[in-house]
């Protein structure tokens, strides 16, 4: 057990800033979250159209011009609607699809504990 | 002529279908022997469907446009290979195969049980019948496979070229052994309460007809992931697409089932839960029928855009589950298993939460595919839900999941056996971090998400590869090859995934001829350009050269242009390097003078992808293979 700890410990110490997700290009992270609207359900990222092209000038202006993510979905929304994101922005009409799930996982979790028999085993 | 034959077939075996199950009525509600051809009648059933359905293959080969399904969706300048897995690329012939295999399954059981208690193989194959008449009937009265057109066209108008590939000739007739298979283990559960013999040699008789639909649907999922890959020309191996999603959540219904079904078999708890999970698989997999077929989705797959079809479908689906259901409530409260609870770190225990964390992914899968719909009808707003939205959500849980994966199997069934497996898990955990720290090294990446991804699915493949090499004592034939495989095939999947989203690379850029491009280590240039004629397309092929750390490989994407129906495709060009690869796709471009889009993706360990759905198939394969301390 303490061989794990003491594992453990140099394994967090050695890889100190490594929390964040790749260090992917914040513009292409952007991309992948759009649909290209003339498209069949490709993202701007994997469509050379012409839709998406201009959609991707338009979005490299705003980097540009250090608008933040969030200012530039929401100018994406206000023009083409939600439906042009991949990632459903949570809100009242989505309060269910993000949080259902998190119901089914307490749920779920209060049941198994119910039926669980906990300490040692009492057929032995 | 033949069109004819076809349909008087389907014709008599609807009314043979129903003759079968007014002989069931008759015996239950009057008494008397049940008719001793009741079975001969099912197998004629079956029979007639089956040459019904060769006669629709013959009239797409020989391309006899009398038929309205092989007028649209057939041409006499298409390979033959795609004359015949045309019969399948429509909606009528889909759902013609759809029933064949409902029947198949039926037919095999009957085959395949000649031991077994009469009145439960009776009333398993009454209810196969019923859902082969219902979907008869659908078929006879809304998609006629056989319907004529007057005067007869001199041509057909051809097959989506999307569907013009030798992996669709495969891919849905896997996929529908798959789904459609579990027709049968719910039939087999309703004739299992009706005749009160829902009991733990039910869950023994079981297993056998989850397994098999389970494998075909496992070996389809994975065409289909592979298909999508190469041709759609879009760089990855699963999009989070509702059609997809239709098809993983009968999948993962079943793959609970399977589970559920083992803590039946071998500690008599989980009767009622087992009857739900099978109830639901069955569900699910009619659901993602109505998804697909419908129109609701707009997609390669939905080739009937035709509402009222969907409404039928909803509705078939509304009585098989009420029926289910009203029988599963009348009967099962006298048939339950062992009430007592689940002993903490038992197998059954992890069971259990092997089958709470599906169900939860389960939710997840549905209600992203579903929401979207549901929205779009009650409040006309319209929502996407992406990939992000599954791996925010279900990332956290896998790594969960590989752990008790690797736990799970070590634990002993109806006693405590975390105390007696502490060592072994510990050095699990040691050596899974240890090669995950060689591996971080290796590839230069510390990122947190990544360590744990990968020391969670070593952790798995250590703890299976621990038991193969360790266990000298038990004999190769008592080991239980088919988790192993599976278990294993699901470690490999979770790491090559990681793997591939934290090393592959991609960019999209315009080149000109003679040009060359360079991101990062890779440089293409784009050196030539030809054209070539093909039987029912023409197409124009690009050369690409691509220098990677010194080493030169060419790849040759095409644009095809298809005559009937005309229409574009993008074919992708792909080279492998080891388990990864060099992909490149083209973009259509009516003025190639300025250029022509190219989409270059490095795919990390993609190949590994591929090679864990053919482990965890192998794995559902060796399910069927007796092993020497099994009953």
């Amino acid at each position: 057990m303490k061989n794990l700890l003491f594992l453990l410990i140099i394994f967090f110490l050695y890889q100190q800033d490594s929390f964040a997700l790749p260090s992917q290009d914040r513009e292409v992270k952007i991309y992948k979250n759009i649909r290209c609207l003339a498209c069949q359900g490709q993202t701007l990222n994997d469509s050379n159209s012409d839709f998406a092209n201009d959609l991707k000038k338009v979005i490299k202006r705003k980097l540009d011009n250090n608008e933040t993510d969030q200012q530039i979905y929401s100018y994406l929304t206000a023009r083409y609607g939600d439906w042009i994101l991949f990632n459903p922005p949570v809100k009242q009409s989505t309060l269910l699809l993000w949080f259902f799930p998190v119901f089914i996982l307490v749920i779920g979790l209060l049941i198994l504990y119910k039926r669980t028999v906990f300490g040692k085993s009492k057929l032995s | 002529m033949t069109s004819n034959i076809g349909l008087i077939s389907l014709i008599i075996s609807s009314i043979l279908s129903l003759f079968i199950l007014i002989l069931f009525f008759k015996h239950v509600l009057f008494g008397g022997p049940l008719h001793s051809k009741f079975f001969a009648l099912y197998n004629a059933s079956f029979f007639l469907i089956a040459v019904s359905f060769v006669l629709l293959v013959i009239s797409f080969v020989v391309s006899d446009f009398s038929i309205v399904a092989v007028y649209e969706n057939s041409h006499t300048d298409k390979p033959f290979f795609y004359k015949f897995a045309g019969t399948w690329g429509n909606h009528e012939g889909s759902m013609l195969l759809f029933i064949l295999i409902i029947s198949l399954y039926g037919y095999l059981f009957l085959i395949f049980t000649k031991q077994l208690n009469f009145s439960l193989r009776f009333t398993t194959i009454f209810f196969q019948t019923s859902l082969q008449f219902v979907f008869l009937l659908f078929l006879i009265l809304t998609s006629n496979p056989f319907e004529k057109i007057f005067p007869i066209p001199n041509q057909g108008l051809g097959l989506n070229p999307i569907l013009q590939d030798p992996l669709l000739v495969l891919h849905p007739p896997f996929l529908y052994l798959g789904y459609v298979g579990f027709s049968l283990v719910f039939s087999l559960l309703l004739g299992g309460l009706v005749t009160n013999q829902y009991n733990q040699n039910w869950a023994g008789l079981a297993k056998r007809w989850i397994f098999l639909p389970w494998t075909f649907l496992t070996f389809g999922i994975g065409l289909g992931s592979f298909w999508a890959y190469y041709e759609l020309g879009w760089g990855g191996y699963w999009f989070w697409d509702p059609v997809e999603n239709a098809s993983l959540m009968p999948w993962i219904a079943s793959t609970a089932l399977i589970h559920s079904v083992l803590v039946m078999d071998k500690t008599k708890k989980l009767f009622n839960w087992t009857a739900i999970l099978t109830i639901l698989t069955f569900v699910l997999s009619l659901f993602g029928t109505f998804l697909v077929r419908s129109g609701i989705l707009n997609s390669v797959h939905a080739f009937a855009n035709d509402p009222e079809r969907g409404l039928y479908i909803l509705f078939i689906i509304s009585l098989i589950t009420l029926s289910a259901l009203v029988i599963y409530i009348l009967k099962s409260a006298k048939q339950t298993g062992d009430e007592n609870g689940f002993i903490l770190f038992s197998r059954e225990f992890s069971i259990v939460v092997n089958n709470y964390l599906l169900i939860f992914a389960l939710t997840v899968v549905t209600i992203g595919t579903t929401y979207p719909i549901l929205l779009s009808v009650f409040t006309e707003e319209s929502i996407s839900v992406g990939p992000q939205y599954y791996n925010t959500i279900l990332a956290p849980f896998v790594f969960i999941f590989l752990i008790l994966m690797g736990i799970g199997p070590y634990m002993k069934w109806n006693k405590n056996s975390f105390a007696i497996n502490r060592n072994k898990l510990t050095s699990f955990v040691l050596s899974s971090l240890i090669v995950t720290a060689l591996v971080s090294l290796i590839l230069k990446n510390q990122n947190f998400i990544f360590i744990l991804g990968v020391a969670c699915s070593l952790f798995l493949i250590i703890s299976v590869v621990y038991e193969f090499a360790y266990f000298k004592h038990i004999k190769l034939k008592q080991f239980n090859f088919a988790r192993l495989f599976s278990h294993a095939g699901f470690g490999f999947l979770i790491l090559a995934i990681t793997l591939h989203y934290f090393f592959s690379k991609e960019f999209t850029t315009k080149i000109q001829l003679g040009e060359t491009s360079s991101y990062q280590e890779f440089a293409i240039k784009f050196s030539n350009y030809f054209s070539k004629q093909g039987k029912n397309y023409q197409e124009l092929i690009g050369e690409y050269e691509i220098q990677k750390n010194g080493e030169k490989v060419i790849l040759k994407p095409s644009i095809r242009k298809y005559s009937h129906p005309q229409q574009f495709t993008s074919e992708t060009s792909i080279r492998g390097e080891w388990l990864s690869d060099m992909y490149i796709a083209m973009d259509y471009t009516s003025d190639a003078s300025s250029g022509i889009g190219i989409r270059f993706y490095y795919n990390y360990s993609i190949r590994l992808i591929w090679l864990s759905y053919i482990l965890i198939t192998i794995g559902g394969l060796l399910s069927f293979v007796q092993r020497k301390n099994e009953k």
